[in-house]
């Protein structure tokens, strides 16, 4: 609280006439409106104050003749305090200073917003095509207001994205678009010396499915948690989770506290499925596949929890805006008992095999190494930041849901390697059935599961919410709008931030590393590709024809 | 009989080699709490790629020949072989240095098939393999040669019986070097680093399909079953010649043990990199000269 | 140690057993409350067209072809079973079945279609309004849609607005048993 007061005063004095406003939403938000010329000023005194960069949301008002707006996000986790700083320009001229110069880490956020939006950014060090297919035309930005949603420009054949020359003496190895290591497509070009790494350049964003689009302009507010859940095949819960808690943060909702412990065993329930899984894709990825089936058999118990729950096994449909659909009772509550009980006795002699095995060791210990300073300076989150010694969780810095009445720990050893990853991730899973323990005995009886909503959604307000994804911390954006729908919808997979750090991670490794390097981060592809608007063919398919391709899939489309 | 023992050589490889890759991913799909296939899928597997489409993706001429160059060598190989101590029309008029040349030239035209690909995973995986076969080859040379030395003979048949003509210190000690060569002579986990399929597709074969890859399938199914059987016919040489039949069940017999522990290993441990293993293979070639040095003192 | 540990990932192993499942040979039945297949029941279906306007998918389409027959179409190819349909019938109509294999290469076996014969004043349907308390799902509800039955799209129209053009593709519609033919 002294913090966000601190931070207040330190703004205005600092900016004096550049501080054109604020909104203090909650104990636990600062809004900032600042002048355009003074982003890189405000950026710099929130960092020096020890900020950590989350994300940039680009928008477009429809109404005050705001123009577009650049929302830049910076989150205070020792002060449980995140300050969102907002800048506009108007639409002749959408033109801002680029923060990647003193943030890497915002360097996504920004190439996102020039190509969905249109933005410009001064000294933008690379500002290439990131999310758009290379043959979409120049000059339509698929998130204006003005382009619809089901938009289908004409696909041309002579468009490639250029890749950065290798540095001299060095190959390229092309990794991906499909790839065995990479379970969804994305390019990575590798460059090596004999076995030796030198450098990467990543080129991804080929599985957009303009969600966020599509909840703009086709979603009503109660329909999104259902698109929110599918952005994700592992961590879908989050998704919808904290898309839900952004809305009802925005209305000022208050949902039951008996959901909000609901919606905790969901999302740990899914932390304990998604470490196991990434525990037997690590083993799959250094070639050990017995440690692959093996975690995926004693995941599979969750996943059949999880079916009778909420009657699938992964995309369970549990959440809507003002609370969850399904019930958690006595019965289930024992099921759920029982299987934690059996999962924690399994994975308690898995680790005991796996943890000191030196076989292990020799393929994760002092690989992937990163130290401390680059992550920070990465903004790194989740597992990959706290088996580099930074101790951040979402859950503990930033409260949401029920988790400031759970008493658990955040593991994090200093490493700074893969192996750091595996142990931050197996202890967490200890924690997470530790975690739904207390949610199953904390839990209040009664309290309804969803309660009504009696007033319609203003529109017009913004919030931001975090969760804390197995890979990390992920941030939705939400800015209400007209007609039950929002009007800007934005999500930061964990993956969007640690998947900026990778090149840096393989740097000088061995070949044979790159696939368990990349896997460290556990890449959720399709939660960082998830905005653009049209699917679109590959350049590169050579046996069947593009626009058979398209004719195929645009038939499907249509006539189906 | 000795041009019939050809031919039984021939069936016995040719018909046994795919059974034996059926144990391994049974018994590595068990370890792995699945079903696995049957016994016999590595057959139909076979069959499959034979009766597809061979696309040739170069235009280079060494890459249709490398299969067929690797698949005829490893046949020379085991039809010159004395299966169950059975010497045949082969077997006589050739020695070591034509067994030794043979299996490097099968191993080299994969690294040929490769190249010629101008696959960049590929040409990854042949670095690797050629790595392999200059740190490998060597210990199966000393192996023949300490049974050469031992029984002061090239021929392979006096060779091949010469290594457990007595059990001295350079007999176990080449024994575990073998048994720690083994893993790698049958390119499995932890070894199985020129394949690598989640790091580079299968190396060496990325560009292959079909017929071709059939036959560098069945090539390897060989040489691993006979790696296998070189190992039990020199190490585990303690059935007396006798009746030729019982001699090839007990050989056929010490195969599939071999098998069995070779699954066992390989399901059990990850991959390792080419430079760790470089310098396990260092390892192993220092023993093994040793233990060269030690059958010529006669311990 | 070497050894040990490896011994111990192979007991984990033995102890585990085989644990595949002959799946498509022995059923394997899904738990109850599980999301599979949703099912109308046309006897209980008032034709209310709450389902129709909260599919996150829109993949229930309505329209009516005349002034007394409405028909529902499901079109399972986009279905995601997210099971809002069920949740949001006043007349529980709607159940979520537990089937689940449905593969198929007629996309007709999937597609469920009701003709309802509704009473003349079509406004009689807004009784479902009453039933939403939950104000942001009430927002939808805009009136009766004429959706586009043969490219399954959906023209979110209310009543007010009714154009006869749209009647007109009504004529190429054809019933779902003549389709199978």
């Amino acid at each position: 609280m002294a913090k966000k007061e601190e931070l207040r005063e330190l703004l205005k004095a600092e900016l004096k006439d550049d501080f054109i406003g604020e909104e203090l939403a909650g104990e636990r938000r600062l809004f900032v409106d600042v002048h355009n010329r003074a982003l890189v000023k405000t950026a710099e005194i929130l960092m020096k104050q020890g900020a950590r960069y989350q994300v940039g949301v680009g928008y477009e008002s429809r109404k005050g003749g705001r123009g577009l707006a650049l929302v830049h996000t910076f989150a205070f986790d020792n002060d449980a305090l995140i300050v969102i700083v907002r800048t506009f320009a108007p639409e002749d001229n959408p033109e801002f200073d680029s923060l990647t110069p003193i943030i890497p880490g915002a360097g996504w956020s920004e190439r996102e917003c020039i190509d969905l939006l249109g933005f410009r950014f001064k000294n933008h060090p690379g500002p290439k095509r990131l999310v758009l297919s290379d043959d979409w035309p120049e000059g339509i930005y698929p998130l204006r207001h003005d382009v619809p949603h089901d938009l289908m420009p004409p696909a041309t054949r002579d468009v490639v994205f250029r890749l950065e020359q290798p540095p001299p003496g060095t190959s390229i190895v092309p990794f991906g678009p499909f790839h065995s290591s990479l379970h969804e497509p994305a390019h990575f070009s590798v460059y090596v010396d004999g076995e030796n790494i030198k450098g990467c350049e990543y080129r991804g964003f080929m599985t957009h499915r303009g969600i966020e689009k599509l909840a703009q302009t086709e979603l009503t507010y109660n329909d999104v948690p259902f698109v929110a859940e599918r952005i994700c095949g592992i961590c879908g819960s989050v998704h919808s989770v904290n898309y839900a808690q952004a809305v009802e943060a925005a209305a000022g909702i208050k949902i039951s506290r008996r959901a909000e412990f609901i919606r905790v065993v969901m999302l740990e329930l899914e932390r304990l499925h998604s470490h196991l899984l990434w525990l037997g894709v690590a083993g799959h990825l250094i070639g050990f596949d017995t440690v692959f089936m093996q975690a995926w058999r004693i995941r599979e118990r969750i996943m059949w929890l999880a079916e009778r729950l909420t009657g699938n096994r992964k995309t369970y449909g549990m959440v809507i805006v003002g609370g969850v659909r399904r019930d958690i009772n006595k019965e289930k509550a024992e099921d759920i008992k029982q299987v934690l009980k059996e999962v924690e006795r399994e994975m308690l002699s898995l680790e005991k095999a796996i943890i000191n095995d030196k076989t292990i060791h020799k393929r994760t210990r002092g690989v992937g190494y990163l130290s401390k300073e680059d992550a920070l300076k990465w903004n790194l989150i989740g597992p990959v930041a706290r088996a580099r010694g930074i101790a951040i969780d979402a859950r503990k810095d930033h409260p949401y849901a029920a988790y400031d009445e759970l008493e658990f720990e955040v593991p994090v050893v200093d490493y700074g390697d893969v192996w750091g990853t595996l142990v931050v991730r197996v202890k967490e899973v200890y924690e997470a059935i530790n975690i739904i323990r207390q949610c199953l005995n904390k839990m209040p009886a009664d309290g309804p599961l969803a309660i009504d909503l009696d007033a319609p959604i203003p529109s017009g307000r913004q919030a931001l919410s975090v969760v804390e994804a197995p890979r990390g911390e992920a941030v939705h954006y939400v800015l209400t709008g007209e007609e039950n729908k929002p009007e800007r919808w934005r999500v930061r997979a964990p993956t969007y931030a640690n998947l900026q750090a990778v090149p840096e991670m393989l740097m000088n490794n061995k070949l044979a590393d790159f696939p368990i390097i990349v896997g460290s981060i556990d890449p959720c592809i399709s939660c960082t590709d998830r905005v653009v608007v049209i699917e679109i063919g590959l350049q590169k398919i050579k046996v069947m024809r593009k626009e058979e391709l398209e004719t195929i899939s645009r038939k499907m489309r249509f006539e189906g | 009989m000795k041009v019939a023992a050809i031919f039984i050589n021939l069936a016995y490889f040719l018909l046994l080699a795919p059974f034996l890759e059926g144990v391994m991913r049974k018994l590595t799909a068990r370890i792995q709490s699945r079903q696995g296939p049957p016994l016999y899928q590595p057959y139909l597997d076979l069959l499959k790629l034979l009766g597809k489409e061979n696309i040739v993706s170069s235009k280079n001429w060494a890459f249709r020949l490398a299969p067929l160059l690797a698949f005829s060598s490893m046949l020379a190989v085991v039809l010159l072989v004395p299966l169950a101590g059975a010497e045949n029309l082969l077997s006589h008029s050739s020695d070591l240095m034509t067994l030794i040349y043979l299996l490097t030239l099968s191993g080299f035209s994969i690294l040929v098939g490769a190249l010629a690909s101008g696959n960049p995973f590929a040409g990854v995986g042949a670095s690797r393999e050629m790595m392999t076969i200059i740190m490998l080859e060597p210990v199966l040379a000393m192996t023949l040669i300490l049974g050469a030395v031992k029984s002061e003979s090239f021929t392979i048949s006096s060779a091949l019986s010469g290594i457990g003509r007595n059990h001295g210190f350079s007999y176990f000690l080449m024994l575990v070097v073998y048994l720690l060569a083994l893993q790698a002579f049958v390119s499995r986990q932890p070894f199985d680093i020129p394949e690598a399929e989640v790091e580079i597709l299968e190396g060496p074969y990325v560009e292959y399909s079909g017929p071709n890859y059939a036959l560098f399938r069945y090539t390897l199914n060989i040489k691993r079953m006979f790696y296998a059987w070189l190992f039990v016919v020199s190490f585990l040489n303690f059935v007396p010649s006798g009746n030729f039949w019982l001699k090839l069940l007990l050989e056929t017999a010490g195969i599939l043990i071999l098998f069995v522990l070779i699954s066992v290993i390989g399901a059990t441990h990850p991959r390792f990199r080419i430079d760790q293993a470089i310098k396990y293979y260092t390892l192993l070639v220092v023993l093994s000269l040793i233990a060269i040095g030690l059958g010529v003192k006669g311990w | 140690m070497w050894l040990w540990n490896k011994l111990k990932q192979l007991a984990i192993s033995l102890r585990a057993g085989v644990v595949t499942l002959h799946y498509p040979f022995e059923p394997r039945p899904a738990p109850a409350g599980f999301r599979g297949q949703p099912v109308w029941d046309h006897t209980k279906c008032i034709g209310c067209a709450g389902c129709a306007n909260h599919c996150p998918a829109r993949t229930i389409f309505l329209r009516d072809i005349c002034q007394e027959v409405r028909i529902l179409l499901y079109d399972s190819a986009r279905c995601t079973y997210c099971g809002r349909c069920v949740d949001l019938c006043p007349e529980k109509a709607i159940t979520m079945s537990d089937k689940f294999e449905l593969a198929t290469d007629n996309r007709q076996d999937l597609t469920q279609a009701i003709e309802l014969f509704m009473m003349t004043c079509q406004r009689c349907g807004r009784c479902y309004d009453l039933e939403i308390k939950n104000y942001i799902d009430r927002l939808t509800l805009l009136g009766y849609r004429y959706d586009s039955l043969e490219v399954r799209k959906v023209i979110k129209k209310s009543t007010s607005e009714f154009q006869p053009e749209m009647l007109e593709k009504t004529a190429t519609y054809q019933r779902p048993e003549r389709l199978e033919k």
